[in-house]
């Protein structure tokens, strides 16, 4: 993998434009992308598409991270996200759809919503001002380095994270029993 | 060296939390209800992530360059705990009232 | 000696207090003692014998008087009241009230006595003999106050005991009503007296003459000190004549005078006796004693001189005529009470203070004696009304002889009482006319009242005692009453021929005689050419009222107007009291009665609608906020999302200056 990022770190010539280095339009894509699948899941009539969408969509973002030199949130994206997240998402539907292939009340889209939404992304944009111009090279990191980190200096809060866990699966266990009415 | 994108990346993360928001007032289903707060969590974990790769980071006495990377695990972990939870309430719903559309579960007496 | 007894002057309105709550507590087990009759006899006697005393001991000191009283409140000097403010409560043992201790307590003695046999078979005797006992404590009480605001005190609970003593046979709606009119118009009468208290409050409270400071020493009637009027003159009278009028108004109220006077013939719906106590000797005394207190130790304007004199004049002559047709006893006496307190109002306010309360002292005997003998007629044949009476002085000889002695005083003829207190009136005011040319008609006034005095009280004994008529069959046979009600009545007549010659025993006299410098004028009474022929002249008119009573109604005579006869019209006037009932109850009916209604109509929709619609604003407007919570979970998170922005907005106006205070970060 990094022999690939060495080979390719000149840029590519695109539209006869500056050099736009191969990163750059990698992560363009993968934005594009992304943005795309977010929509179409929830935009599409068939819940289980809706499944399909989000997928690529975790799939997308997983890229994304290793792009941003983050090979281990990579692989954990993948695992958490595009399998157990997606998957347990995929049970929730199966179990509480009436009728296979239906889906129930997606209403229409207002105005309201979507003026919150264009004002909140536009609140967003702002802090562009607060980021460097330039572009700046990405700093890499050996995954060591990360797992000192995370069970040494921050070891209080991965402690936390097992214990909510613990909770949240008694909770869920609670929550679903078999005495419910 | 990769280089790190600015416009781009702060566009993609404000886009993914404007989706999020659109999904959470509009959709009448339980489970997109889920799946939007998911786009828009993962938003945040990618601004984490992303803003642990910049440089400035390694030269700061007070901060640990990986911090980012550090938080968005935990994050991951904590946002797929809150699916399961999620899930088994809105099983719980689905039992009790037969329905997943929240707009009929408006009563605290269900 | 005695004098060592005017420190216990407090005992003798405590006495009948004492009295009041006994009979108000165990009045109706005591039986055997009459219902607490007899307590409240014993009472009232012990508190005679005292009062008796106490007078005894002042004619012995003249020029002497004895104030002791207590500091209840007391402020220290303050910017409002540079030499401080207190509030007493104290007695004052002086002659006045001496005299007045005196009339009040026989006469209150004699009447109660006479009750236990006129009231023999009535209801609800405990309760009578209580309030009585409380009036005479009020009363005693009054006349010993030492100071303005006790004396208004006691006055306003005196009227109070007369609506009670009024209302007496409560069940009767024409004595209830009577009782709250007497209240009512009293009360008029009350609002201005104590306006005038506050009046002269406000002019002499903080300065006044040299060493006396109304407000620190509490308002006390004090001797020693010029009345302020010589002080002051000038800078405040129109102040100080509005505050006479005001004390004016609250004597007229009090003592029926014009135009308050519509309560006093109604209040005849009470028992006799408590006629004979309350509205013929004691509280209608009140108002005269309040004139003369304040022309004592106030002060009136010669514009309230004019005004009492004119009003004194007037009432006279006023009641007389309306006296002179009525057809029940005990009214004819009720107007002759209004008239003879014209007389004393008339010289009071002339500048003859102490001939004024001489008329009282004589008055409240042959009146009281009136009303007794009345009501021994009533008591025998069972009803008063005139034209269903005659012939009884063969069966009721003692009330007849009675009777006729107090028609004798009360119409001025010597020896008897009247006569001197009458005469002596209408010599002083004569002798200030040559200053005051003004009081010419009010003396013409009470001189022809005079004339018709003697005719309607002989009138009335013509009509009742003479004569042979046959008698209504359905009446029963009247005969004496017990000795409890003979023995009063022939005290009184005791006291109707020999009171106005008390006068000119010298010891007696020293009652008439004010300590410090103050002179009382007319007193006692000289006899010069001018006076004599005066005094014949009043003899004279008395006696031709006599004499045509006798013509029209003597002997079993009934005289009728004939039917086309110009004097018709002015009796159907007389007799319906110049319709002043009327008017009042019209201006009372359509003036305050819009008022009232106006103001309902304010409180219902002004202040209840603001009131009201503040709670229905409230309520609507959280009947808005409450649908805010509709369960929706869409609706919440649209609520966050818009705080969310909120937050961004406010973050963007005040960056810069949280970047300032957070220190360039």
């Amino acid at each position: 993998m990094r022999d690939l990022h060495q080979c390719l770190s000149e840029g590519v010539p695109v539209l006869g434009d500056s050099h736009v280095s191969l990163t750059e339009l990698a992560f363009f894509a993968l934005a594009v992308i992304a943005v795309a699948t977010g929509l179409l899941a929830l935009l599409v009539r068939e819940l289980v598409h809706t499944i399909l969408w989000i997928g690529i969509f975790f799939v997308d973002l997983s890229a994304i991270y290793f792009l941003l030199e983050a090979p281990f949130l990579g692989v954990l994206q993948l695992g958490v996200y595009a399998g157990a997240v997606t998957i347990l998402l995929l049970f929730g539907i199966m179990v509480t759809r009436k009728r296979i292939f239906s889906r129930d009340a997606a209403t229409g889209v207002g105005a309201l919503p979507i003026a919150l939404a264009v004002v909140t992304f536009v609140f967003l944009i702002g802090a562009l001002g607060q980021l460097p111009g330039a572009a700046v090279p990405a700093a890499s990191y050996s995954v060591a380095s990360l797992s000192t980190l995370l069970f040494n200096a921050e070891a209080p809060y991965l402690l936390l994270l097992g214990l909510v866990m613990l909770s949240a699966l008694a909770g869920a266990i609670y929550l679903v029993r078999e005495g419910r009415e | 060296m990769t280089t790190l994108p600015v416009g781009d990346f702060l566009a993609l993360a404000s886009g993914l939390v404007a989706i999020s928001i659109f999904g959470i007032l509009t959709r009448r289903n339980f489970i997109l209800l889920l799946i939007a707060l998911e786009i828009g969590m993962n938003a945040a974990i990618l601004s984490f992530v992303y803003f642990a790769a910049f440089p400035q980071c390694v030269t700061a006495a007070t901060c640990h360059p990986l911090t980012g990377q550090a938080i968005a695990v935990v994050v991951i972990g904590l946002a797929a705990t809150e699916v399961a939870v999620g899930l088994a309430i809105v099983l719980a719903l689905h039992r009790i009232r037969g329905t997943t559309n929240v707009a009929e579960a408006n009563s605290l007496h269900l | 000696m005695l004098a060592s007894l005017f420190g216990w002057a407090f005992l003798v309105p405590l006495l009948p207090a004492l009295a009041f709550i006994v009979i108000g507590l165990f009045g109706p087990r005591l039986r055997r003692l009459e219902y607490g009759g007899w307590i409240a006899v014993g009472a009232a006697f012990v508190s005679m014998v005292l009062a008796v005393l106490i007078a005894l001991g002042e004619m012995a000191s003249p020029d002497t008087y004895t104030s002791l009283s207590y500091t209840w409140l007391s402020l220290p000097a303050n910017p409002t009241f540079p030499y401080g403010f207190s509030l007493v409560i104290g007695t004052l043992v002086d002659p006045l009230s001496s005299l007045m201790l005196i009339v009040v307590t026989v006469v209150g003695f004699l009447v109660l006595l006479y009750s236990i046999g006129y009231m023999h078979h009535e209801h609800g005797l405990p309760r009578y003999y209580a309030e009585l006992s409380l009036f005479l404590t009020a009363m005693i009480g009054l006349v010993l106050s030492n100071n303005l605001l006790e004396f208004f005190l006691f006055w306003e609970l005196v009227g109070v005991c007369s609506y009670f003593l009024i209302g007496f046979f409560y069940e009767k709606p024409s004595a209830a009503s009577a009782a709250k009119e007497a209240f009512l118009i009293t009360r008029i009468g009350d609002i201005l007296f104590l306006l005038g208290i506050f009046i002269f409050f406000y002019v002499y409270a903080s300065d006044g003459p040299a060493g006396l400071h109304w407000a620190s020493s509490g308002f006390l009637f004090a001797y020693g000190n010029v009345p302020f009027l010589a002080g002051s003159l000038g800078a405040n009278t129109p102040l100080l004549t509005i505050a006479g009028l005001c004390i004016l108004a609250g004597a007229a109220g009090k003592s029926a005078q014009f135009p308050l006077h519509v309560w006093l013939p109604d209040a005849m719906e009470g028992p006799t006796t408590v006629s004979a106590l309350i509205h013929a000797a004691t509280m209608v005394a009140a108002g005269v004693y309040l004139l003369a207190m304040t022309s004592i130790f106030l002060g009136f304007t010669p514009t309230d001189q004019l005004a009492i004199v004119a009003i004194g004049g007037f009432t006279t002559l006023f009641a007389a005529t309306m006296a002179v047709v009525n057809t029940d006893i005990k009214r004819v006496i009720a107007y002759s009470t209004i008239s003879q307190l014209g007389y004393m109002v008339l010289a009071v306010g002339a500048g003859f203070a102490m001939v004024g309360l001489y008329h009282l002292f004589t008055h409240a005997f042959f009146k009281a004696l009136l009303f007794l003998a009345a009501g021994s007629v009533i008591h025998a044949i069972g009803t008063q009304d005139l034209f269903k009476m005659g012939g009884l002085k063969r069966h009721l000889r003692v009330t007849g002889a009675a009777f006729a002695i107090g028609g004798l005083a009360l119409a001025g003829i010597p020896p008897f009482a009247g006569f001197w207190s009458k005469d002596d009136i209408l010599s002083s005011v004569y002798s200030v006319t040559g200053s005051h040319p003004d009081y010419w008609p009010f003396l013409l006034m009470a001189m022809a009242a005079v004339f018709l005095t003697g005719y309607y009280i002989f009138r009335v004994w013509f009509l009742t005692f003479s004569g042979d008529r046959t008698r209504d069959p359905t009446l029963p046979t009247p005969h004496e009453g017990p000795w409890v009600m003979q023995v009063p009545l022939i005290i009184l007549s005791g006291f109707a021929i020999g009171a106005g010659l008390l006068i000119f025993i010298p010891g007696f006299a020293n009652l008439f005689l004010l300590p410090g410098g103050v002179t009382a004028l007319g007193i006692p009474p000289t006899y010069g050419t001018t006076d004599i022929l005066l005094s014949a002249l009043g003899v004279a008119l008395g006696g031709g009222g006599i004499l045509t009573a006798w013509a029209l109604w003597g002997n079993g005579r009934i005289f009728r107007l004939p039917e086309e006869s110009v004097w018709n019209s002015a009796r159907t006037v007389l007799v319906n009291r110049y319709y002043f009932k009327v008017a009042y109850d019209a201006v009372g009916a359509r003036a305050v009665y819009s008022v009232a209604r106006a103001a309902d109509f304010v409180d219902q929709f002004v202040i209840d609608g603001t009131v009201r619609g503040i709670e229905q604003l409230f309520s609507r407007i959280s009947d808005r906020m409450r649908r805010i919570q509709s369960g929706v979970v869409s609706d919440y998170a649209a609520y966050v999302v818009g705080g969310l922005l909120a937050v961004f907005v406010l973050l963007l106006l005040a960056g810069p200056y949280l970047v300032n205070r957070i220190g360039g970060g």
